[in-house]
């Protein structure tokens, strides 16, 4: 008997207390957070058209952190294989510094590059970080949730922006939801959403994105793309 | 300044559109989960193979759909008691894991009356139950499938041993879901549908007979 009451208060408490302790204790360790000396996290949402057969093109997210005489750098999406084909994983460093500073500077056309720049906090940084993880994780055991990549690709921009703006509104969100107002979802192909995405989101935050000249001249593209050497996994802990 | 990156891009971790080794996770993934009782077992191998199952998504601390479908497979079961345990099984998933341990899900069965035979509640790893919740009800619209909830009002049945699968809505009679359920029922020999056959057309037949119709459909 004394088990049984036991257990109902279990769930009980369970039932009242768990979800808001999580959401609480996440969001707590967002808001106490503070940089230490010379510690800058940025995330960039990046995307062209026109690369692939059906006009489509690489859409990533990129992640940039730095802290003491390191930068961490890495992107994971959509991006051409060897072939010129759509292939989903880690982005190649190539096609990655592209978007380390404006497209317009690279010499591509406005309407088919889109790339939004925002800094972001340690926890953010370790959520988005944490997102693109388990999508590392799920290309290497061959485990994607949806029969198109394009879809999980659609999942992962989505799990970003949802993650950016957990415990405030980091961005002025999108509703990408396939709902009745969701025009992007109705008029693209699953390939180009992600791109229509990311200029929507970069209409409505133009005053947050970090433009060229606001980065620090150590997370400068020309600084960045003359350091790049052979490509080594950084461990998230270090 | 050290530039390190992040991720490695190789063949190995990148799937190339067309691929086949880079579909989905296997149709029912071999997870490794635990039972409310704490004991380990693998999704698939232990679970589902060659049985016939019914499955539904929940969690401890839902207030809305869960205990609604609950209560609606504790009737289920009653209905189904001789079969449940011997050759027909059910499982309910937590849609959150990292709240739902073994002791949290023993509760909510023991609260809902579902400690029952054959019916286990299972929890596990995040990144498995997910895996899970996409092959099993994934609904390839990407609102429905970022809100887990939205996975606590559908029962998924398997015949793993006719490779049969059908989905019901928990909320529709129980009639209906029982209908469901026997439409992934292992296939009966011809003397049985026979056998079954004579049985229903001397209902009919009494049915006729008493109100001039078919009462019963």
């Amino acid at each position: 008997m004394q088990t049984k009451m036991f257990l109902r208060a279990l769930a009980l408490l369970t039932c009242l207390h768990a979800p808001a302790i999580f959401a609480a204790e996440s969001c707590e360790a967002e808001a106490s957070w503070k940089a230490s000396d010379g510690e800058r996290h940025f995330v960039v949402l990046a995307g062209r058209t026109d690369v692939f057969y059906e006009r489509s093109g690489p859409t990533f997210v990129m992640l940039i952190r730095s802290a003491g005489d390191t930068v961490d750098l890495g992107a994971f999406g959509i991006h051409a294989d060897a072939n010129g084909h759509p292939a989903f994983g880690a982005v190649p460093a190539s096609e990655y510094e592209t978007f380390l500073g404006e497209p317009a500077a690279q010499g591509l056309a406005k309407s088919s590059a889109v790339m939004l720049r925002l800094e972001i906090s340690g926890p953010q940084y370790e959520r988005v970080l944490r997102v693109l993880r388990t999508w590392e994780r799920r290309v290497a055991e061959r485990a994607l949730l949806y029969p198109d990549f394009a879809l999980d690709n659609i999942l992962l921009v989505r799990q970003t922006t949802d993650e950016l703006n957990r415990c405030r509104q980091a961005l002025v969100p999108y509703a990408l939801d396939w709902g009745l107002d969701d025009d992007i979802s109705e008029h693209n192909i699953a390939l180009r959403i992600p791109f229509e995405y990311f200029k929507e989101l970069k209409a409505l935050n133009v005053a947050r994105h970090v433009s060229d000249a606001s980065m620090p001249v150590h997370l400068q593209m020309a600084t960045l793309t003359a350091q790049r050497g052979p490509q080594a996994p950084a461990k998230e802990d270090e | 300044m050290k530039r390190r990156e992040l991720f490695v891009s190789t063949s190995g971790n990148t799937c190339v559109q067309g691929a086949r080794t880079c579909g989905t996770a296997e149709l029912i993934p071999n997870v490794a989960l635990r039972t409310h009782d704490d004991v380990p077992v693998r999704f698939y191998d232990d679970l589902v193979k060659g049985k016939q199952v019914v499955i539904n998504m929940m969690y401890a601390t839902c207030e809305g759909l869960c205990p609604a479908v609950t209560s609606r497979l504790v009737e289920v079961h009653r209905a189904l008691a001789p079969r449940m345990g011997r050759d027909l099984f059910m499982y309910s998933i937590t849609l959150k894991p990292n709240e739902d341990n073994p002791a949290a899900l023993r509760a909510y069965a023991d609260m809902h009356g579902a400690l029952l035979p054959g019916w286990k509640f299972l929890t596990g790893d995040a990144y498995d139950i997910e895996t899970l919740r996409f092959a099993l009800f994934r609904h390839n619209h990407i609102k429905f499938d970022l809100d887990p909830n939205g996975h606590a009002g559908r029962l998924r049945i398997i015949n793993d041993s006719i490779n049969r699968w059908v989905h019901v809505t928990p909320l529709a009679s129980k009639a209906t879901v029982l209908q469901h359920i026997s439409w992934a029922d292992p296939p009966k020999s011809l003397e049985q549908r026979m056998q079954d056959n004579r049985a229903l057309q001397d209902e009919i037949g009494r049915e006729v007979a008493r109100y001039g119709y078919r009462k019963v459909i």
